[in-house]
């Protein structure tokens, strides 16, 4: 029997080629275009889940604060010790400080990202040992080398047993590497090439801090003991924030911050390891953010929806032409559920002959994918024998719906209707309209949706950030030498080459440069009695001007001025907090000894120095040549000249010829930060191109039909005087009607959406009617044209012809 | 073998009641062959249909061997049917898709004959009817007659106690008619009861029995 279903759908597969073909064209654009998102979105879900643990939080603390709560993940480097010891519920903890360093061996010289952190980090985290000692770090001078950094710096040989150096502090430190670590998984939110203790950072980050609570500079790691909940942990450690900030307390007390709901101006929080690649700020504190990856896991179900409306309008269609066979099988003693499996079989061969296709495009398409989407999410985390098994259930279930229906309706016709031919047609003729409208719906709401996300990338990157971005290059300091020293090379390098205008280096980046580094400072000191917060930037000589700051006020940093190494310049917002009548000349006292006092020499133009979805903060920048800079700024004359990049690249490979060289320019490092909205867009533009090219086969497919029910009544029409054009408006009129009401219901959902996440920018574009009727004219335009095909060749034939066949 | 006693059969046109069977009294034998004849209209089919449980009548009482149809459940109706009668038609309503063996042998996969004992059933259909030759071909390769033949042989195949056909005839030439009717006189000298609607003197003179019907009632038997 079931050999006979298979036999029989297969021909009348094979009978309806057209059908057939856009049906599973279709499907396995949809199965493929689905899997590749849900691989997407499974991999952007899945970090970290290669830990077994889920009792590992990351700590993090939120401060009451004058602005209002602050929230810092960054910890003082007492903390961690104290908290295991004040506050219970703990069975480990470790504290990590992740960076970029030199390591040196046998003269050659490498950076890598080291990872300092306690020995504890690898009972707490699944990083386990491959090779050498089980227990990773056991002493200070112990350091621990993943697979593929064992092998980029000792290749075939042995790594364990041999010693490194670090460049610290200056000087190269000895490390012996005891242990080889599995790679790290892609999925991972801590990734390091390097694993050193955490006691033997630079001094500047632990030995002159290790007794300081005022500074955080790390991350904390906590492993809670079973049954602990995160609510009693963090309702315990009320009593620890309190004895350690007693100072931060009194203050805040002191200028009317008011405390939290359980009365604390500090609280100590956990955030879930499974949430940390996704986590964002909201309502004051850190949560998983899981809008992108539910959006495209939205958008692939979407996507699958819609092709399996084309199927069940097909099928429906079809049952009409089959009607006949219907009947006639009744009589022959068909049952209903005999002719319920026959056209499911049916619809089921379509759906597996689909969903492995669309597998197979999945694979083919698969480096252009994680290429477009810097993602390393691949299909081995699907084809597992779970995931088949997933899959083999949505594809049943899916074909169980799409071609249940159909299959459904044609088991319960009446038998000597069916023999006659006559079936009722509205009913269906409703259904029918009603999934061609949401079909369109949805293409008009995603189209709509790449509308608004585009232009609001277009307003980011058209907006003027108040710096120059075309013609500064930015250069990350990734070398060996001493930074004052490299810069003062390069001025005497370039300085005199026709295109350089000038030269500067700062602590901080504009944008993300090639290198991927970010780092960020900032403070809050007392002034007038108020707590006044700032970020902080050092910068060299001729900041302001190379990277186009516009000076509001006062002057710039002046080389003939030795005073200016106590100068500050700040921004617009930075000047509102000071709210001083006369601004030039405010003293500043900005750490607690008092030791140095700065003053205020100049106002610049508030400039967005953090991403864009962020408003500008305030900003203070001293002139300090002799920081640790990481960056170096270069204006030059012409706008994103490559030629001038080349040049520098040369003095460049003079001066470090060691270090790789990764110049470019601010709008390249705007572009950078815009990566999530560049994805968002690239992701939700090609599935709204997927939904409408899937809506429009959909469409044509129901224009054939139509054309061909309603082929007598435009033989007579036409016999009776009508012209082409008002045939083809009879047969375009109904569609476009559909296209029409899909609009009306999918623009307010697309506005509200669209509204909703603009909410997340502080300089967004505002939503105007425009950007939702282009959406619905693409939409129309494209139905309109689809169908065309069909309703205009159906309106020039000669009636004579399709009468006669009647 | 069946008897149908007042049966009506209406439906309503504008508030008017349009009588397909008015006051319809027939009673059929075991090894009959009856031909009804009338014209258009005049409710051959309906009651060809009505006969084959088919089709609802509105008032009256339908025994079939005994059983009161009028009183079953549709499924049980359906179940009856399937098992004691074979439908043939004028239009033949073979299935486009499958060989001539294949339609002969759906009825049987329905009624889920084991395979062994399909073939076996299937094999001799096609001996009898002459058309092994034909079995691998699809219906729109065959002649109007040839089809109708196959049709006959899917109706048969279930040894079913009663043949309807419905101008089995109409679509055939007269020497392709004529063999047709040849073969039901065969089949219901062997014992088939068959009940035919024609609107052909001649066909109906094969039969054993004529009825005439007129506007739903018989008018002449």
């Amino acid at each position: 029997m079931i050999r006979n279903y298979f036999k029989i759908a297969w021909r009348s597969l094979i009978k309806e080629k057209t059908f057939a073909g856009i049906n599973i064209v279709g499907l396995s654009v949809a199965f493929a275009s689905a899997v590749l998102l849900g691989m997407y979105s499974i991999y952007e879900l899945s970090y970290d889940n290669f830990h077994q643990s889920d009792r590992i939080y990351q700590s993090y603390s939120t401060y009451e604060v004058p602005s209002g709560r602050q929230i810092l993940v960054s910890q003082p480097i007492p903390f961690a010790e104290a908290l295991k010891q004040e506050v219970p519920g703990i069975e480990q903890i470790a504290r990590y400080n992740a960076g970029s360093e030199v390591i040196i061996s046998e003269g050659k010289q490498f950076r890598f990202s080291v990872a300092f952190t306690d020995p504890h980090f690898f009972k707490i985290f699944d990083f386990p040992v491959s090779r050498g000692d089980s227990e990773a770090l056991g002493k200070p001078n112990e350091i621990a080398l993943t697979q593929e950094t064992a092998q980029t710096i000792f290749g075939k040989e042995e790594a364990v047993g041999k010693t490194i150096s670090m460049q610290l502090d200056g000087e190269e430190k000895p490390f012996l590497v005891t242990s080889v670590l599995k790679n790290i998984p892609q999925n991972s939110s801590l990734g390091f090439d390097i694993a050193a203790d955490f006691t033997q950072q630079s001094s500047s980050a632990y030995r002159d801090l290790k007794d300081d609570w005022g500074h955080a500079n790390h991350e904390v790691y906590i492993k809670l003991e079973p049954g602990v909940s995160v609510a009693n942990f963090e309702k315990a450690s009320r009593a620890f924030s309190n004895s350690h900030n007693q100072g931060f307390i009194e203050q805040m007390k002191k200028e009317g911050v008011s405390p939290d709901e359980n009365g604390q101006f500090i609280q100590e929080r956990l955030l879930p390891l499974k949430d940390i690649h996704l986590a964002k700020e909201k309502d004051g504190m850190l949560m998983a953010d899981r809008l992108f990856p539910n959006l495209l896991l939205g958008i692939a179900i979407l996507i699958i929806f819609i092709a399996s409306v084309n199927f069940i309008n097909m099928s429906i269609a079809r049952n009409f032409q089959r009607i006949r066979e219907i009947g006639m099988r009744k009589t022959l003693g068909a049952g209903k559920g005999q002719l319920f499996f026959q056209f499911w079989g049916e619809s089921l061969l379509v759906f597996l002959f689909s969903a492995l296709l669309g597998l197979g495009i999945a694979r083919l398409l698969l480096k252009e994918f994680q290429s477009l989407f810097r993602t390393s999410a691949s299909l081995d985390m699907i084809i597992t024998p779970q995931g088949v098994l997933f899959l083999l259930l949505i594809v049943l279930l899916v074909s169980l719906i799409a071609g249940g229906y159909p299959a459904f309706s044609a088991s319960r016709i009446e038998t000597i209707s069916a023999l006659k031919g006559r079936l009722s047609r509205d009913g269906n003729n409703q259904l029918r309209d009603t999934l061609i409208v949401f079909q369109f719906a949805i293409a008009i709401l995603l189209i709509s949706g790449t509308v608004v996300l585009y232009s609001q990338l277009e307003y980011l990157q058209n907006k003027d950030l108040g710096f120059n971005k075309q013609e500064v290059i930015s250069i990350p300091m990734n070398g060996k030498k001493e930074d004052a020293r490299v810069i003062q090379q390069l001025r005497n390098e370039l300085g005199k080459t026709p295109g350089i205008e000038s030269i500067t280096a700062a602590n901080g980046v504009l944008g993300l440069g090639l290198d991927g580094g970010r780092s960020s400072s900032a403070m809050s000191f007392q002034f007038e009695g108020r707590t006044v917060e700032t970020n902080l930037l050092m910068v060299e000589y001729d900041y302001p001007e190379t990277i186009g700051l516009e000076l509001v006020a006062g002057r710039s940093f002046d080389r003939s001025r030795p005073a200016d190494s106590l100068a500050v310049i700040i921004n617009e917002n930075m000047a509102q907090q000071l709210n001083q009548e006369k601004i030039i000349g405010t003293p500043l006292q900005m750490d607690d000894t008092g030791a140095e006092k700065f003053t205020v020499i100049g106002v610049v133009k508030d400039y967005n120095f953090q991403d864009l979805d962020q408003a500008i903060e305030p900003i203070s920048l001293f002139l300090k040549p002799h920081w640790n800079m990481r960056y170096i700024y270069v204006k030059v004359r012409n706008a994103n000249s490559a030629a001038i990049l080349k040049t520098i690249e040369k003095a460049w490979k003079k001066i470090e010829p060691e270090a790789e060289f990764q110049g470019s320019y601010l709008n390249e490092n705007i572009d950078r930060i815009l990566k999530r909205e560049k994805n968002m867009i690239t992701m939700i533009t090609s599935g709204s191109i997927v939904a409408i090219t899937l809506s429009c086969m959909g469409l044509f497919a129901m224009s054939l039909i139509v054309a061909a029910q309603r082929k007598k009544e435009i033989g007579i029409r036409k016999v009776v005087g009508a012209g082409i054009g008002t045939v083809t408006m009879l047969l375009t009129r109904d569609f476009v009607k559909l296209v029409l009401v899909a609009f009306v219901i999918a623009t307010p959902v697309a506005w509200y959406f669209s509204s909703e996440w603009l909410q997340n920018y502080p300089y967004r574009v505002s939503l105007s009617l425009w950007m939702f009727l282009a959406a619905g004219l693409i939409a129309l335009i494209i139905a309109v044209f689809t169908i065309s095909f069909k309703t205009i060749h159906a309106a020039v034939q000669n009636p004579v012809k399709s009468l006669k066949t009647e | 073998m069946l008897t149908l006693d007042h049966i009506y059969k209406w439906v309503n046109n504008g508030g008017r009641r349009v009588f397909l069977l008015n006051d319809l009294n027939l009673k059929v034998e075991q090894g009959e062959f009856l031909s009804i004849m009338g014209p258009s209209g005049s409710g051959k089919s309906t009651l060809l249909n009505v006969i084959a449980m088919l089709d609802e009548f509105d008032e009256g009482e339908y025994y079939f061997d005994g059983e009161a149809i009028h009183e079953l459940k549709p499924k049980k109706r359906t179940a009856i049917f399937n098992e004691n009668i074979g439908f043939i038609f004028q239009a033949y309503h073979l299935l486009d898709d499958l060989t001539v063996y294949e339609n002969i042998e759906t009825p049987l996969l329905y009624k889920k004959v084991n395979r062994s004992e399909r073939q076996s059933r299937v094999a001799d259909m096609l001996d009898r009817f002459n058309i092994v030759g034909k079995k691998d071909l699809f219906p729109h390769q065959l002649s109007g007659g040839q089809q109708q033949l196959v049709g006959i042989a899917r109706a048969l195949i279930i040894n079913p106690k009663l043949i309807l056909a419905d101008e089995p005839t109409g679509n055939l030439n007269s020497k392709q008619s004529e063999e047709i009717m040849e073969l039901f006189a065969e089949l219901n000298k062997e014992g088939t009861t068959i009940i035919q609607a024609t609107h052909s003197e001649s066909n109906a003179a094969y039969g054993t029995r004529t009825i005439h019907l007129l506007d739903g009632s018989i008018v002449k038997n």
